[in-house]
């Protein structure tokens, strides 16, 4: 990756590669994550794409896309630790596959330029009616939030073990302060964002890096920037009594998600040590939890470990039969001891070198999480590649790994109990 | 028999075919990726549960084909199929669809070894009554996650008001009830009759040349009797089953799903894909993002961003699915039918064809990003007897005319459904 500084607080980052038929750029806006913002951070880019001065409307909008020989233009927002990323990705085809002489690259930033910096505003406010309609739907997709039982489960126990940090707000806020929001308000906080995010553009493909880096510095000319807000995640290591939460849904299946401490993070220089304890742990089908607790024990389907590298935190999910909680837990617990104590075999650690090993250089194969890994990266100053990633690997000890869990803590468990007995289906 | 070369140069991909002398068709699709990918498939879904081999009849419990797929990665050894890839890396799993169960693994590095566990595994069935009783657990357990998901329960019950009786309407997974009749002694029934060589085919997308593939399949697979069966389907009609369906669960908003029966079955090859881009033309045309229905339903709030469409094709059962959230799932209906009224008053403008068709072609060139979509959907196109590279010259080939024929043939209301799953508390 070559990173080229832009103006102050925005870089471009270039990921070269000629496997795609299309190239893919992301737009970022880092922000800290707040309670307060949340919902204005995840509202404002909705209501861009609704429409810009050139593109007033959404089809007008989508036609032009189409026309660009059907490039995409997705709005998305997330988190990364305590750092919200609100922004837009689009991807295009390669030129070389165009009947026609076009360059698809200038055209899509030229649509995003018009997107972002040039809304549809009434006085120093965003159209009322666009405002509204995209509040509406956001609403729906905070509450849409528990369909997904098991993504569900897993937020539910993220957001009570961190209901004193910023890490417990989710990427989309709350309806009550959604319902806050006016096209005023909406339209002075997108200002700032403009003006104070850490701005990171990514390019994975094929281009001319000086024409694209003129481009870039056009769009940005003469924008108003002020101080970059800094984004610092709180990182927890200690416990003192564990938090326990059971909730009711008339569901069928129980949903079990532990929530751990673990110490360990993005900024640790030898934060491959922790992915191998978690493959080794529950992130493969050859990991302790899927052969205990799914295939000796045969209590579920899934029961998998899951880490957040900005935060320190790991998840453990599964879904099982309501009466089969305690014996999951119990299970779940033991195999976390064994890792600790650093009982599993050196076949057990190659194979895991080779699995992450091996997920690592799959991601130059996927231009999307190419960008992702680095977009990552790039929040804790860290601008190493996956193959840079892969020689630490390599090299880990099984202390390595034992000392990698060594810190791991529980300090939340959620439980949604299924109140369904047998079947819930109707015909 | 040498390789035979297949080559698209507009879009810059070939690939490599051979029947090879076990009976199994070869075909490698080089990719200068560093994953390289292989599936190996049969074909044979959860619609495949009622066939005639060797003069016997058999009929088999429900979610068979899927039950199957689990046992497999278990061996006679003791050593877990997923145990035997992690020694080289590989990424591994499987899936079962309504006419095919496919065996797969991505690897970076030690290509050919992950390949032989592949050719290895799935050519090597072992079932107990013990690891039969186990999976049930399990199983169990992905059928009850699945009986809480509500995009997977309205697709369901979409199916089973389009079919009267047509397996389609089966899940993938069975019932708790169902699996419990499974027993080794139905497993190598299956087993015996739609995993043999000539019913299966290994598509290789990777940075590899055909010879090695070649080498690999003779030193694992040897020749194959082939095992002549039949599949027995019931007579199913062109009419749907019921225009309404629906469940209530635990969801924020209700969920709706039209499926639009075709009523045009039973193609394969070339017609098959010439009617596969005819529908993808005529969804896009009608439904797209840029068309006025979209746009119009958008802006009154009737609809959201998860507004989406599909057209699933196979040999003997194709629809649509039209789908997404919606507080009205009644007027969104409603609101298709009109459209569809409209367009049958208004037309296709030709300057909307051509720009549709610009966007479809795009759309299937961007398949070719990923050796993971590439070796799927080749798959999908063999067991139809199509070929994935002649489709972007079967779109061009589509005229105004030919859409103009589908529409009116396909999009009428007595093939139209309605599922939707509804909030508990309404």
């Amino acid at each position: 990756m070559k990173r080229i500084p832009l103006y102050d607080g925005i870089h471009l980052n270039i990921i070269p590669s000629d496997k795609f038929k299309t190239n893919y750029f992301d737009f970022n806006m880092i922000v800290p994550l707040r309670s307060e913002t949340a919902s204005l951070n995840a509202l404002f880019p909705s209501v861009l794409k609704r429409g810009s001065q050139q593109y007033p409307s959404i089809s007008a909008l989508n036609q032009k896309l189409d026309e660009l020989y059907s490039t995409t233009l997705s709005a998305r927002v997330f988190k990364r630790g305590e750092a919200q990323i609100v922004g837009f990705t689009t991807d295009f085809l390669k030129n070389s596959f165009l009947p026609e002489k076009t360059d698809l690259l200038e055209e899509a930033l030229s649509v995003i330029e018009d997107i972002v910096y040039r809304p549809l505003t009434e006085k120093d406010a965003f159209r009322a009616d666009y405002t509204e309609s995209e509040k509406t739907n956001l609403i729906d997709s905070i509450n849409a939030q528990m369909n997904n039982k098991n993504a569900y489960a897993m937020q539910k126990c993220v957001s009570i073990m961190c209901q004193q940090e910023a890490y417990g707000t989710t990427e989309l806020g709350t309806v009550a302060d959604v319902n806050n929001i006016t096209p005023v308000t909406l339209y002075s906080h997108y200002k700032e964002v403009l003006e104070q995010a850490q701005i990171e553009l990514f390019f994975t493909g094929e281009c001319e890096e000086e024409q694209l880096t003129k481009q870039l510095l056009k769009l940005f000319a003469g924008k108003k920037r002020t101080k970059v807000l800094p984004c610092e995640t709180q990182i927890i290591k200690t416990v003192d009594t564990i938090k326990e939460v059971t909730e009711e849904m008339p569901v069928n299946q129980g949903k079990l998600s532990l929530g751990f401490r673990t110490g360990f993070t993005l900024k640790d220089k030898n934060y491959a040590y922790f992915s191998l304890f978690n493959e080794l742990y529950g992130g493969s089908p050859t990991s302790k939890l899927f052969e205990n607790v799914r295939e000796k024990l045969s209590l579920c389907y899934y029961c998998r470990s899951i880490p957040e590298a900005h935060k320190g935190v790991l998840i453990v999910a599964s879904g099982i039969e309501v009466q089969n909680r305690e014996l999951a837990q119990k299970e779940i617990l033991a195999q976390l001891e064994t890792v600790k104590k650093g009982d599993f075999s050196e076949e057990e650690i190659v194979s895991a070198k080779k699995s992450v090993v091996n997920s690592y250089r799959e991601l130059y194969d996927d231009a999307r999480a190419l960008s992702s890994w680095y977009l990552s990266r790039v929040i804790v100053e860290d601008y190493s590649s996956p193959e840079d990633t892969v020689s630490t690997v390599l090299a880990a000890s099984a202390t390595d790994i034992k000392d990698a869990s060594q810190n791991i803590i529980l300090d939340t468990v959620y439980f949604l109990k299924g109140t369904l007995e047998g079947k819930g289906e109707e015909e | 028999m040498n390789f035979v070369l297949k080559e698209n140069k507009s879009i810059g991909e070939k690939y490599y075919y051979k029947k090879h002398k076990s009976g199994l068709d070869i075909y490698v699709i080089p990719k200068n990726h560093g994953t390289g990918y292989a599936v190996f498939g049969t074909h044979f879904g959860s619609i495949d549960n009622h066939f005639i081999v060797n003069g016997k009849e058999i009929v088999l419990p429900d979610g068979i084909a899927h039950f199957l797929e689990h046992k497999l990665f278990e061996n006679e050894d003791g050593i877990d199929t997923f145990k035997k890839y992690a020694k080289y890396g590989a990424s591994a799993n499987a899936y079962t669809s309504s006419d095919k169960t496919v065996y797969l693994f991505s690897a970076t590095e030690n290509f050919t070894e992950s390949l032989e566990i592949l050719l290895d595994f799935v050519t090597h069935p072992y079932f107990t009554d013990e690891t039969v009783k186990k999976e049930q657990g399990i199983i169990g357990q992905e059928i009850r996650m699945y009986d809480d998901n509500p995009g997977w329960r309205l697709y369901f019950n979409m199916l089973r008001a389009l079919y009267v009786n047509h397996p389609a309407r089966i899940d993938t997974a069975g019932t708790v009830e169902t699996i419990s009749k499974i027993t080794p002694e139905t497993l190598y029934d299956a087993y015996n009759t739609f995993y043999n060589l000539h019913n299966m085919a290994l598509c290789v997308c990777a940075d590899i040349d055909p010879e090695t593939v070649e080498k690999t399949a003779d030193k694992l697979l040897s020749e194959a009797p082939e095992v002549s069966f039949k599949r027995i389907f019931p007579e199913e009609p062109k009419q749907v089953n019921q225009k309404n369906i629906e469940q209530p669960l635990q969801v924020s908003m209700p969920l709706f799903a039209i499926g639009i029966k075709d009523p045009d079955v039973n193609l394969s090859g070339k017609d098959l894909m010439k009617k596969n881009a005819e529908y993808d033309i005529l969804l896009e045309l009608i439904f797209g993002k840029s068309a006025p229905f979209y746009t119009k339903l958008y802006e009154s709030g009737l609809i959201n961003s998860s507004f989406s469409y599909d057209y699933e094709s196979h040999l003997n059962f194709a629809h649509c699915e039209i789908s997404g959230y919606s507080n009205n799932p009644d007027q969104v209906y409603a609101e298709i039918c009109k459209e569809i009224v409209r367009v049958q008053t208004s037309g296709f403008a030709a300057a909307e064809f051509e720009r549709v068709k610009r966007v479809i072609y795009a759309q299937n060139i961007r398949v070719f990003n990923s050796t993971d979509d590439i070796a799927n959907d080749f798959l999908s196109y063999i067991f139809t007897s199509g070929d994935m590279l002649d489709y972007p010259s079967v779109i061009a080939e589509v005229t105004l005319s030919d859409i103009e024929k589908r529409f009116s043939e396909s999009f009428l209301e007595e093939y139209f459904v309605l599922s939707k799953i509804l909030p508990i508390s309404k």
